[in-house]
């Protein structure tokens, strides 16, 4: 091959190189364009699909349909993410070909140049270059000048409306501005249930939370019930002080959810959530949560009538978007609580409110994201003008006492505790009540008047779920993979006794009368002797627990995750009363009132009785 | 030369003891569903041993750069070797780690007391320079991937003028200003974020990086070099370096025949001409002139820090804390919005916008003296390069200058007198 053969096919393969080079580079930028307009993995037909969803958490062809769609919408991406690849490493090699073409054909064609003439001007290349230096140099000045005339300081704006706030609430507490809460929804009609102290919500944007304290010296004190009040109602997780022990009597033993057999009444709920039902005279509270909404519900508990629903929303601070959570725990795993003037409510964004028994808000507030793997699930305790929120996450533990009636921080604790899910119980200890926490590593109890640790019992280990138990003078406390303690809440407390052959991974053990009940998330439900941690029998289930056993009326109720109902008699020697079904799936711990059960499963709420 | 090489020896050495590096901790888990991990963006962290590898690569090609240079003359063995450094360094390696990307490194480690350099980065931001001190820009010639693939790519370069080459010549000091400044502040390493290169050595980055890198090269066929000549700012630093170099390419072996065929050789525009008694004849205006600019340089450098500590509002917006900050105060409608990554992600973190403020005002009032020195920088980088266009020297050889020759070693093959020494 001579030099011009060399010359036209160097010519020819760098022009031949521009040319597929140009049209790779017009198919990217196409190909860029097209997914910027449709980005496959923001398809409004997915987001319609996911809102119908919420709406319909149980249908499987919506969720197959979801999939596929996930499944194409992926594809999609992987193939632009190919072709642009691809394309970059074509257009990669183009240009290297067309240089290298383009650097052969010049150096073929180069030769010897005639030496230049003596053209060049030194003085008038360092006037150009001092010319160039001074306009680059004027305008990086320009630059610069512009800069600060056009950026504004938002910050500075930022500090002005902050300095200038009024309504910026001493100890942290954030305002809900209620007036926009209720706008264009009147009042929801009192209705004349038993049981209930009516407290109204404030009518203007002044909220409960940002009273003065003259306003506050103003209001009728509230009489809070007493201990004799609470042991007649089921106002908290499992029960009066959260310890799974009922009073009430004639609890049914034989129903059938799926044939209607002494269902007195089931309802449809209108939202998801995990928490269980609490009881006050007629009225029975739940919550629910979706994506951007948080609701307490009020239920007629004779009649299954919805009363109310009230969505806890505009909380100052709360996030936009909820925060990750598990579907076995959701967005709304703990229980409320209600001291029978207010039902209060936490959800798995850190908004605590509470409502006045007509469902208005009277004060509400965020605590701040709890950082949980899994979403928070600790339940509410109410006792004496105090709300009691055990608030373990894995940015660090605190105990808080918050006022029942204005939200405010009353005490607040930190604790040298991992992040935990179990709740709070109170228990009476002397002539006071303590309040009682199982975390990693620590049970351990509070004065509810100051917060001040009472005593600590280093024996916890592990992702601490199920809830201690009080009984006759002794604390008990269980984790899986950690053990059962007989705690003796006394001095710094010491262990009486401890157990592993049965622990719980979810629900919490309960006693009364001598007798300790385990129920583990394999579907062993375990009876131990209070006083040494001897087992006295056990019994396995084909389902496991997640619902707190409870104790009534002479037995004991253990609830599985299929909706069976284990009752065993309240004793040392095992004796099988009934394992009626539910129909339905169901983790939430039952509640009692005399002569029913309310249970709430997947979807229902149901009252049982005769 | 025996004593020279101990010496870079022992300097490199005197790095070995107490220097940090990072490797993978853990391994990749491993699916049955078949699922492959995908490629990471960035390069895996490299064993000790082969990072020490990287080092000993540098120094080997640097030392072979300048034996071909000064003993054998040869731009050949110039360009193969240069070669291999951009398959070592850029598409082995990825172009991490890189001598131009290690200044951001030593910058956060000098304002950073918590941030340990790594010995890589320490080495391959220190050993250029010092060769460069030496033997000039060898580490651009030969060793720069980023340098050698514009080299390779240099079909038709045009000459720019003076005015547009030096007016140009200010952005590597803007660009290294910046580099150290938002390193320093703990805001970004621009130059590897912004680097139109490693792109094409990775196979892999956004559609407009890809675009830019393609672009300059396209740009590079007609406009010899432009990232080192425009914009790289570590070409400052070897830059200076190199106008102190003991020894420097130079065109001719011997005495300089004056033939003017290297004349054109150059398409970086380096070699400068005879002066033929220029200098003499304007001296008087020259001398004035030194004299305006050395008096303004004072008012360059304090005239510079004020606009500098002007600008300081805009440069800080790039901090992640000030971004974010000055989004949620002057539009606080964005917390709702869902797809607002670094919005959602502080709401969910708990932090109040107090503390967020708090955190954007402190690193802001890092950015206003940082600007302030930034400003001063450039300010004397102004003066500065003005007062070198009026300091004449009289020559009388063709010769590269020696502050912006890349060593590339084209010059060489056009001088008759090497050759005629070579056939010899």
């Amino acid at each position: 091959m001579n030099k011009d053969q060399k010359i036209q096919l160097f010519s020819k393969l760098a022009a031949g190189s521009a040319a597929v080079g140009i049209f790779i580079a017009l198919l990217l930028l196409l190909n860029y364009l097209q997914a910027r307009r449709a980005d496959p993995l923001e398809s409004a037909a997915m987001e319609a699909l996911l809102e119908r969803l919420e709406e319909e958490p149980n249908n499987e062809e919506l969720k197959t349909e979801i999939r596929n769609l996930d499944l194409l919408a992926r594809k999609a991406f992987f193939n632009n993410q190919w072709q642009i690849n691809t394309g970059a490493l074509l257009l990669l090699i183009s240009a290297i070909v067309f240089g290298f073409s383009l650097n052969m054909v010049n150096s073929l064609k180069s030769k010897i140049e005639a030496p230049e003439e003596e053209d060049g001007n030194e003085f008038l290349a360092g006037k150009l270059s001092q010319r160039g230096i001074l306009i680059a140099g004027a305008a990086l000045a320009l630059l610069a000048l512009g800069a600060s005339f056009f950026t504004r300081d938002h910050l500075q704006s930022f500090e002005g409306e902050g300095s200038e706030s009024p309504a910026m609430p001493a100890e942290g507490i954030e305002v809900i501005d209620v007036a926009a809460a209720h706008a264009g929804s009147p009042p929801a009609a009192t209705d004349t249930l038993s049981g209930a102290v009516e407290e109204t919500a404030p009518a203007d944007t002044a909220t409960a939370a940002s009273r003065l304290p003259e306003e506050e010296a103003t209001r009728p004190a509230i009489s809070y019930p007493g201990a004799a009040g609470v042991f007649q109602q089921h106002g908290s997780f499992r029960g009066p002080f959260g310890n799974g022990v009922s009073i009430h009597k004639n609890i049914p033993t034989e129903w059938d959810g799926a044939a209607g057999q002494n269902i007195l009444w089931k309802a449809r709920l209108p939202g998801t959530g995990n928490n269980s039902p609490v009881i006050w005279g007629d009225r029975l509270f739940l919550a629910a949560a979706s994506k951007g909404k948080q609701l307490v519900l009020c239920y007629n508990r004779h009649s299954g009538a919805l009363l109310w629903q009230k969505a806890v929303e505009g909380v100052p601070g709360s996030p936009p978007a909820p925060p990750k959570t598990t579907d076995d725990t959701g967005l709304s795993a703990p229980t409320l609580t209600t001291d029978g003037i207010r039902v209060y409510a936490i959800f798995a964004t850190g908004d605590v409110a509470a409502l006045n028994l007509s469902g208005e808000v009277i004060w509400a507030r965020n605590l701040g994201l709890p950082d949980n793997h899994y979403g928070h699930s600790s339940s509410l305790q109410a006792w004496q003008g105090k709300l009691f929120v055990q608030y373990d996450t894995n940015k660090g533990g605190k105990v808080m006492a918050l006022d029942c009636a204005s939200g405010a921080t009353i005490w607040e604790k930190a604790r040298k505790v991992k992040i935990s899910w179990a709740s709070p119980i109170l228990a009476p200890v002397g002539e006071k009540y303590q309040l009682i926490l199982s975390a990693d590593p620590l049970v351990a109890a509070y004065d509810t008047e100051t917060g001040k640790e009472l005593w600590s019992v280093d024996c916890m280990m592990g992702e601490v779920g199920p809830s201690p138990a009080f009984s006759n003078g002794l604390v008990f406390a269980a984790n899986e993979y950690a053990r059962l303690v007989a705690i003796r809440p006394e001095g710094k407390g010491t262990i009486v006794w401890e157990q592993n052959e049965y622990l719980p991974e979810v629900a919490s053990p309960v006693a009364a009368d001598g007798l300790l009940y385990i129920a583990t998330s394999y579907g062993v439900l375990a009876c131990y002797d209070t006083g040494n941690g001897e087992k006295y029998w056990e019994h396995e289930c084909d389902a496991g627990f997640y619902a707190s056993p409870l104790i009534a009326d002479g037995k004991v109720y253990a609830l599985d995750r299929e909706g069976a109902m284990h009752i065993l008699r309240h004793d040392k020697e095992k004796q099988l009363v009934n394992e009626p079904a539910l129909g339905e799936k169901t983790v939430a711990t039952p509640a009692f009132a005399n002569g029913r059960v309310y249970l709430r499963g997947e979807t229902h709420l149901y009252c049982i009785g005769r | 030369m025996q004593k020279r090489v101990s010496a870079y020896l022992a300097l490199l050495l005197s790095f070995t003891g107490g220097a940090g590096y990072a490797q993978q901790r853990f391994p990749h888990p491993e699916f049955e569903s078949g699922y492959v991990q995908p490629e990471p963006e960035l390069p895996d962290p490299r064993a000790a041993p082969l990072e020490y590898l990287d080092v000993l690569v540098l120094i080997l090609v640097l030392l072979l750069a300048s034996w071909f240079i000064y003993r054998k003359r040869s731009r050949k063995g110039i360009l193969w070797l240069g070669v291999f450094s951009l398959a070592y360094f850029g598409f082995y390696r990825l172009g991490c780690i890189c001598a131009i990307g290690a200044i951001q490194n030593v910058s956060l480690a000098l304002f950073n007391p918590g941030y340990a350099i790594p010995f890589t980065a320490l080495a391959f931001f220190l050993i250029p320079l010092v060769f460069t001190l030496f033997h000039g820009r060898t580490f651009c010639a030969a060793a720069c991937p980023l340098g050698v693939v514009q080299d390779l790519l240099v079909a038709r370069p045009v000459s720019l003028s003076p005015g547009v080459s030096k007016a140009l010549g200010l952005i590597p000091y803007l660009y290294l200003g910046l580099a150290v400044l938002y390193a320093a502040t703990g805001t970004e390493f621009i130059i590897c974020r912004y680097d139109p290169y490693v792109g094409l050595f990775r196979l892999d980055a956004s559609f407009l990086m890809i675009v830019l890198g393609v672009g300059f090269l396209l740009l590079g066929l007609f406009v010899a070099r432009p990232y080192c000549r425009f914009l790289c700012p570590y070409g400052v630093l070897l830059g200076w370096m190199s106008g102190f170099s003991k020894r420097h390419l130079s065109i001719t072996p011997a005495e300089c025949i004056d033939c003017k065929l290297c004349a054109g050789s150059c398409p970086f525009d380096v070699i400068e001409k005879p002066t033929n008694g220029q200098a003499a004849e304007e001296k008087e205006s020259n001398v004035r002139r030194f004299l305006v600019y050395a008096l303004l340089l004072p008012v360059f450098l304090i005239g510079g820090g004020f606009l500098g500590g002007k600008a300081h509002l805009l440069l800080s917006g790039a901090h992640p804390d000030v971004r974010l900050a000055e989004v949620l105060a002057s539009r606080p409608e964005v917390k709702n919005d869902p797809d607002n990554i670094d919005v959602q992600t502080f709401l969910a973190s708990g932090e109040t916008m107090e503390a967020l403020a708090g955190k954007a005002r402190e690193a802001r009032q890092k950015f206003y003296y940082g600007s302030i020195a930034l400003g001063a920088f450039l300010g004397l980088a102004v003066g500065l390069m003005l007062l070198r266009q009026v300091i004449f020297r009289e020559r009388t050889d063709y010769e590269p200058n020696k502050s912006r020759c890349f060593s590339c070693g084209r010059c060489m093959d056009y001088c008759p007198v090497g050759k005629e020494l070579k056939q010899a």
